[in-house]
This record gives C-alpha cells, structure tokens and sequence, in this order.
C-alpha cells in the first residue's frame, strides 16, 4: 500500500472539446507509464463507440508513477469523468473519488456552460480545482484574458495556473508539478471498518464484474467478505489492486485513500451501484459514505427486433449489456403494432443512441425504435396518480385531470451576438426565461426553465447551429409542472398503429401532425392500394396524406446479360420486404420509424 | 478432354454472338459497345471470337443448336462478311439445326441491300430493327444517329431481302413524350406491319449520358408511364399481337425463340466482351472490355467477369423471376416435380395478387401474370420469394 502522502486522487473536467483527453494521454506520457506503440488515439476512452464519437461514456482510471522534482515517486490517480450531461450522476461520483480536479480550459473559447456545470460539481465535492489554460498553440489563444475569466466568472484563483498545449506536449511537467503541489494527500485510517465507495464497474466475461473504487476508511484484501451497503448484495474477494496503463495489476490489499479495482464472482453490475458503499461484513461500517443516489433513466423508448423472431435474441443482448450498465432500464412491453420488445430507460438521447447503436452492432440485431419520451405525471379525475412511461399506457382524456410533464433548469453561454438566436429558439421550445448573466463584456449566461421533452430531442444540435456551434448547454431537472398535453394517433389505412403514438404539447399537435404524416407518405412504399395516412387526438382527425397505389414496378428488360443483375437487384427489394412490419393492412419499413424520430430537421 | 459430354444433347443450345461496335453510342444505352469501326480492333474481335467459338465446340462436341442471335452494340454496322464468317465457325464447330432461327440485330442507319442479300444467303432468317421512335427531334435526343424516314427505308429494305420474320423495338417514357405522342407513334410504326414489336420503356442507367441529366430530362412520371404501358398492350392487342413476355409482343407464332430460352431456364452460350451464358449449371458473364476479351483469347488468359453455379434452390428463384415475365407463367406441378419445393405457399401469393387483378389463371391451371401485374411484377415477384424463401423442402414427392 502506498503511503498517504505520497497519494493524489484527482479528475481532469472540462467543456467538451477543450482537450480533458489529449491531457490525460500527454501526463500518461510524461510519467512514461505508457508504451507509445501501444496507444490508441486516446487511451482513456477505450470503447469503440467512444473513440468514434470522441467523447467519454464511461468513466475509468488509471495510476500513474511520478517521481517529482521532490525526489520523491507519487501515484496520482487519474479519474476520468464522462464527458456529456447525460450522464452527470456518473460525474458528480468519479469526482467524489478525489481530492483535486484539474479544469481544463480552451484558451481561446474560454469558460462554457460545461466548464462551469463541472466545476460547480467539483466544488460541490469539496475539491481543489486546479485550472489549467489549454491550446496555447492557437493563433486565437488569449490565455490572459481566459485567466482573468476563470477568476471572475468561477471564482478561483488562476494567476498561476499552467500555460499549456496537451496537443503538442507543452508544459506537461508544471501540470505534474501542479498535481502534487496542490491536489491534497488523501485521509482515512486504514484500521476503521471498510467504506469504499463504487465509482464504475465494468463486467469481464472471466473475473465477473470488476469494481472501480476509492477506498474511503479501513482496507481491503482478497479472501474477505464484503457487502454492498445499498444492495445489500455480498461476495467474496478474490482479488484486488490497481489500473496501471498497462492493464490490471493485483495488489495484497487496497487501503484508505487508495483507489483500485475489487472483483469477487460478481455477476452482474446491478449489484454494483455507482455511488454505493463497499463495508465488510464481518466488521461493517456504521453508515455508508454520503451521495448515493439509484441512476433513474429520463428518457425510454420502445426497443422492437425489426424481424419479429429475433425477440430472445434482444432479450439476451439487453441482458449482457444490462450487466455493463446499471443506468439502463428495461422492461417488457408489447405492443399491437409491433409485437414483443422492450420499454428501455435511458439517461438521455445520447445514451439511447449509444445503447441502439451498441445493440445494432455489438448483437447483430436490426432494430425498430419508437419516439422516446419523457415520463408524464397524470392525475385521473379518480383521484388516482400514474406515472406513464409509455404512449400505450396514456389514460383517455375523459379521465385525465391534470397531466404534468418534467421541467428542467436550463443554462446556456454564448457570445452575446446569439442571444436574439437562442431567445427565439427557447421560445419556440416553450423556455420560460428567468434571467440574463453577462460573463464578460462578450459573452453571456441565459437561464431558462423549459419542458424536458424539449430538450431531449434535438435541442442541443439546434442550439449548435443557432449559435455556430459557440452555444453550450447543461441542465438539471427541476421536478413536475402541469401542462396540456395529448396523446396524438397514427391511422394507417384506418387502423391505428400503437407504435406510432406520442404524447406531446397541445399547440404543437396540428404542425406536428401534418409533419408526421408528410414524412411516413415519403417513408412507405407504395402498395396494390391507395393509402391514407391520417393523425388523430382522441378520435378527431387532424392531418392527412394519401400514399398512392402502387402502379409501376418492373424490369422492362431483361436478356441473358441481365439476369444476374436483375437478380440482385429482386434480392434487395426482397430483403428490404423482410424488413417490414405489416400493421393491417400496411407494410411500413423500419426507416419510416427512423424519419418519424428526425422530425425536427429543417 | 470434353467436359460437357455427359449431358443429354435432348435440349438445343441458344448461342448469343455480342458486336460491341456502333457509329455512335446512344444517350441512354448501357450495353457495352465501342463507337468505333478500327480495322485492328475489328479483325481482332472476329478472330477471337471466331477462336473462342471453336474452343468451346471442343468443350461441348454435338451439340444442336437451334438459335443464334447476334446482338450488341449493332451487328448490321460491323459488317454482313464478319457476320458471316462468325456464323460459318459456328456451324462448323456445332450442330446447328436446319431451322434454327438465326437473328441479327440492325440499326437504321447501317443497312444496305448488299449487306442484307449477304446475310440472307448465309441463313439468317429473322431481323431485329432498332426504330425506337417515329419523331426525329426524339431521336436526335437520344442520340440515333438516323431519321424515321431512314428507319422506314431500312425496314423496306429488309423485307426487300427475303427476311419473313421482322422484329421491330420502340421506346416508351421518352423525355417530354406525352400518352398521345407514344400511341401515335405505336400507330405509325404498326404500318409496317412488323411480325414482332418490343416496347421498352426507358430506364435511365448509371454510367450513362442521361443519368447525370436525369432531373432535366421532364421524364413522364410512374403513372403517365403505366398509362403507355397498359394502353400499347391494349392497342397491340387489338391489333392482333399476343404479348408473350412483359416487354414481347408477336403475331401468332412468332415469339423470339431465342429470348425466349432466357425466361424459360434453356442453355445458351454467350461470345463476345460482357456476352453471359447460362450453361451446365453455371451462369458466367465475359469481361467487359474487348481488348480483355483478345488478349485472353489469344493469351489462353482469363476471360470471364464473374462465374457462379447456380444451386438448386436460386433456380426455384430464377423460375419464378424468369418465367413470370413470359405468358408461359409458372404451374405448381412443374414446380414441386422441378425443385422439391411446396408450391401452397406461393399460391397463397398469387391469390392475394388475384384479388389486386396482377394474377390469373390460364385454362391448364397455369399461373401468369395480366398486364397489370406485369407493371408490377417485381412486387409480385418478392412476395414470391418471400414464401419461397419460407417453405421446407416437400417431405413427400
């Protein structure tokens, strides 16, 4: 076990873009601790989907070796934070693992709306957050100027905070130095019962799920049993130690202030709750560390196999990946149109984006999603309240007396020549402004509160395009506001299809509606008849298209030389029929599912 | 050693001869052709040929034959003499029947007398007249390098020759081509009295001039085009032709027996850049390019494109793709006996497409598309595929 002092527990936070990743490669570097020819892009983020996209799903850690211009070797522990706000839960209890958080910030774009959120959460922890001034190299770069920023608009001290280029190995060193300066020693006694507190897992098909944790007080070895606090789930130690670059390295025991992996024959991550408290059993803690929350999903949509036989097939993945991601929710559900599936929670669109596309190509499965939504409150004039996770469970609106929907706190920061750009586009999503913060004398802070559903859509791609890409955005849901709200149907040849049914704001139904409907004349190819496509509230038709009949389909030539070609080319449209879900009377392909959630492109 | 020795010499082959040379390449043609009439290239790809015929002879010995077709690219500009000498290897190296139909195709504007007596007295018998439209402006278009009033002259010129059997192709969906302008042009060209007619409706190919002008085309939309379809089909038939494929239409007798051989699953072999064969269980289509083609002739070098056996189970496609395109149609006893396969699954297909009037019954029970099912025939088609390729083999037979 390493000695306390000689210990620093830190997060790297920053806005998204502003370089968190090239940092930590450049001090993985700089502690020689990685072999450059092993190196991906960026090592932290080891999964596929999260190198492509260039942000951090999961957190994770690694234990670097410095030896300091003291003289003395140091292990930092590098926690990275997943980099969006869907998942802020994740954030707030990576950063409960450390002492100290290095904030990164672009020395040209300066403090964004992440830049804050992320340092609020540090503080919020009782950090030490260190700011470092990023992308020097640039033309742009004002690194002054971004300094004085920090100060004014967070409130800390940044007079001496390092000039840096992650990207081309600039002054790597001062942040080291920095680190282990500042970032405070970590305290606990390693005699006191066992508290560490669960910061990530992740599941390995041979060891079970391998537990990420910082051991809070007392220690812990292979051989003991322990309990998970929240759970109440217990197991046996079969081996513990640290992350090093190179991979897992077993250690004797973990101790107080250490942070390391546990594993014990676990079987699946829902026993290991990010945020709970790992306590011995024979000799537990009186309480478990403060902050722990169960992640509750804000957003589900319903999953449906595109081919309807390959139900038990998506029932397995969701179950494997379930065992990777406890944030993720799903249940049975079933629906007339498209037969067995699954309602699946998720934190957010991006999260159900990377858990479809996980899905799609990890498992092989071709998939139909419905639109997601929000959860809704309604009181029905029974008196009795329902939560409605699903379209199909949304009461007649003879019985409904009040129907509330979640609201959000929203923040958003961009120059100042955008606010006229951003104002109109909270307005058009129903934003309550409350108020106007000028950051600087060129850019300014705008709050709003705003229906959830608003935003879980496009909401940020829109305020990137309004605001060429300077806008940011964070939120925090503020709890349930009544609102008018009303489930709208889709008719396809007079038959309703379940499938296709949202809730959504009353003002918003009839442009919505015609949309909708625009969009699935496009999406559905023509059959032997004519076919209107019609959307309805409560029974009332407010929109309709008619697809025409199917009056032209052949291959007007076809000699020896065709025939291969003719071929292939009956073959696709064959495959594509497979990829059909008929409703009645109706084959609708699963693109005309994927044109209905894109309806907000214009 | 001849490989192809096993097979019953019962059924006759189709050879298909392809001429890739033309005066000039049309707007929207995709065939591979080379506008071209170099002496070298020529004499190089009737040599080929003429070699390529022979070895495959030596592969195949005593087999009948009993169509050959020339097509291309246009036969007629490449000469009556090569054509000649190609057909004299043929007939040396196969068994070619006395009254195999022998078809050459020929553009309006390379025929002449002397190059129709030549062919005459070689034993060609059958002639296919590239017309397309009787509106010079339209032809200019697309490219014809000739007039209405050439392609008129051509085919006098033709029956002038001795030739009984005379197929004529025309072109419907035309850039700008209104309903009336396409019946009016069916009315003139049925004046020549034509024992067969195709009516091709255009598509418009990648790779070709008018794909990149396909948005500025003013192209008559899927419905105008069903409109010319169904309506030639009505006028055809009251003219007395017998529409015998989605696209052939012929007086009593006189269908395309070569064409025919490719809807029906009969062996044919291809000669010729990009020329396919479908023979001894395998379809392989040859390079498309002609100096690929000489050089493999002449080298003993690789020549084919692409080749596949066909497995029994992708003929069950093929027989359902091929021949629902012709009026022969398909018949469940044919079916089972032909590929151990349940024909009730795809009845039920055929009847749901009955209630749409794309399917109906001939007097033996046969299945067959109406011309409103062949307008839609690839929707027929992949349904029947679909069932297809959802039905277990029989477990009785």
């Amino acid at each position: 076990m390493t000695e306390l002092s000689k210990i620093r527990n830190f997060s790297i936070i920053a806005h998204i873009d502003h370089g968190k990743s090239t940092l930590a490669d450049r001090l993985l570097e700089e502690c020689d601790a990685v072999d450059q020819r092993v190196r991906a892009e960026q090592l932290l983020d080891s999964m596929e989907l999260e190198r492509e996209r260039g942000i951090t799903i999961k957190a994770t850690a690694v234990q670097l070796r410095y030896a300091a211009d003291d003289g003395s070797i140091y292990s930092l522990n590098l926690i990275d934070t997943p980099g969006h706000v869907d998942f802020n839960y994740e954030v707030s209890r990576s950063l409960a693992a450390c002492e100290g958080a290095v904030l990164v910030v672009d020395a040209s774009q300066g403090v964004e709306a992440q830049t804050l959120a992320n340092t609020y959460l540090a503080i919020d922890a009782g950090l030490e957050v260190l700011p470092v001034i990023n992308k020097i190299d640039l033309p742009s770069a004002r690194p002054a100027e971004v300094k004085a920023e920090v100060e004014d608009i967070i409130g800390i001290p940044a007079e001496d905070a390092p000039e840096i280029s992650a990207k081309n190995g600039i002054n790597i060193h001062a942040v080291l130095e920095m680190i282990v300066r500042d970032v405070p020693a970590p305290q606990g006694d390693r005699e006191a019962p066992l508290q560490a507190m669960i910061f990530d897992s992740q599941y390995d098909s041979y060891r079970g799920v391998i537990v990420y944790t910082r051991i809070r007080q007392g220690t812990v070895r292979p051989g003991m049993d322990i309990k998970m606090m929240a759970t109440g789930a217990v197991y046996k130690v079969v081996e513990v130690g640290t992350m090093s670059p190179g991979g897992l390295v077993s250690a004797p025991a973990l101790g107080a202030g250490e942070v390391g992996y546990i594993t014990a024959s676990i079987k699946t991550v829902a026993d290991t709750r990010v945020g709970d408290t790992i306590t011995g059993l024979d000799r537990p803690a009186s309480e478990p560390l403060p902050g722990y929350r169960p992640v509750q999903p804000m957003v589900f949509s319903g999953v449906y196999p595109a081919d309807g036989s390959k139900y038990q097939d998506l029932r397995d993945a969701l179950e494997k990946l379930k065992l990777n991601d406890a944030s993720m929710s799903y249940e049975p559900e079933s629906s007339i149109a498209l037969g067995f599936g699954f309602r699946c929670g998720f934190l957010g669109l991006l999260h159900m984006e990377i858990i479809q596309e996980r899905l799609e190509r990890e498992y092989n499965l071709d998939l139909i999603t419905t639109a997601p939504n929000v959860v809704y409150r309604v009181t029905k004039t029974s008196g009795e309240t329902l939560m409605v996770y699903t379209p199909l469970d949304w009461p007649d609106p003879m019985e409904i007396q009040l129907a509330e929907e979640p609201f959000a706190k929203v923040s958003l920061i961009a120059p100042q020549d955008y606010v006229g750009n951003i104002m109109d586009l909270a307005q058009q999503r129903r934003g309550e402004f409350k108020d106007m913060v000028y950051l600087d004398a060129s850019r300014v802070e705008l709050h709003y509160e705003m229906p959830l559903n608003e935003i879980i859509y496009d909401f940020f791609d829109a305020l990137k395009s309004r605001t060429r890409g300077y806008g940011s955005l964070d939120y925090e849901l503020i709890g349930y506001r009544p609102s008018r709200l009303v489930k709208l149907d889709i008719l396809l040849n007079g038959d309703m299809v379940d499938a296709l049914s949202f809730i959504l704001f009353a003002d918003n139904a009839y442009p919505r509606a015609r949309k909708i409907c625009e969009k699935l004349k496009d999406n559905i190819p023509r059959a032997q008849f004519e076919i209107p496509v019609q959307a309805a509230i409560g029974g009332k038709i407010i929109a309709r298209e008619t697809i025409k009949a199917l009056r032209k389909d052949v291959l007007a030539k076809c000699y020896g030389g065709d025939i291969t070609r003719k071929k292939k080319l009956l073959e696709k449209q064959k495959e594509g029929k497979k990829r059909m879900r008929t409703f009645g009377t109706v084959s609708v392909p699963s693109e005309a599912f994927m044109a209905v959630l894109k309806l907000d492109d214009e | 050693m001849p490989i192809l020795t096993k097979r019953p010499n019962k059924t006759p082959l189709g050879i298909y001869i392809h001429v890739p040379f033309c005066r000039s390449k049309c707007q929207y043609c995709d065939f591979y052709s080379l506008a071209t009439k170099d002496d070298s290239l020529i004499d190089g790809f009737l040599d080929a040929v003429c070699d390529h015929i022979k070895e495959a002879g030596e592969l195949a010995p005593g087999y009948k034959v009993d169509t050959v077709y020339f097509g291309g690219g246009t036969p007629s500009f490449f000469g009556g003499d090569g054509m000649a000498e190609i057909l004299n290897t043929i007939r040396r190296n196969f068994d070619v029947v006395s009254d195999a139909e022998i078809t050459f195709e020929a553009n309006p504007d390379s025929v002449s007398d002397r190059l129709l007596r030549r062919l005459r007295a070689e034993g060609f018998n059958r002639a296919s007249l590239g017309i397309q439209s009787d509106s010079d402006e339209m032809l200019k278009k697309l490219g014809r390098p000739h007039t209405y009033a050439q392609a008129v002259s051509a085919y006098q010129k033709i029956r002038k020759a001795g030739f009984r059997n005379v197929s004529v192709d025309l072109m419907y969906g035309l850039p700008g081509q209104s309903l009336q302008d396409w019946l009016s042009t069916l009315d003139t060209v049925l004046r020549l009295l034509p024992e067969h007619i195709s009516c091709y409706g255009l598509k418009i190919e990648e790779g070709t001039p008018f794909w990149g002008m396909r948005d500025v085309l003013n192209l008559p939309g899927d419905d105008e085009q069903a409109e010319m379809y169904l309506s030639a089909v009505e006028a055809l038939r009251s003219r007395g032709f017998r529409q015998y494929e989605i696209s052939n239409f012929c007086r009593k007798g006189m269908i395309s027996r070569h064409n025919m051989k490719y809807w029906t699953g009969g062996e044919y072999l291809g000669f010729g850049p990009s020329a396919s064969s479908d023979f001894a269980g395998k379809r392989y289509t040859l390079k498309r390019d002609l100096q690929a083609y000489i050089n493999g002739i002449r080298d003993g070098g690789d020549i084919m494109e692409d080749i596949q056996e066909i497995p029994l189970r992708e003929r069950a496609g093929e027989y359902l793709m091929l021949r629902l395109r012709t009026s022969v149609g398909i018949a469940a006893q044919e079916y089972e006996k032909a590929f151990l396969l349940p024909f009730a699954p795809l009845e039920e297909v055929l009847e749901k497409h009955r209630r749409y009037y794309h399917t109906t019954q001939t007097d033996t029970g046969r299945w067959v598309l109406t011309p409103r099912g062949y307008l839609v025939s690839n929707d027929v088609i992949t349904d029947l595929l679909l069932a297809q390729d959802q039905s277990e083999p029989m477990k009785r037979i």
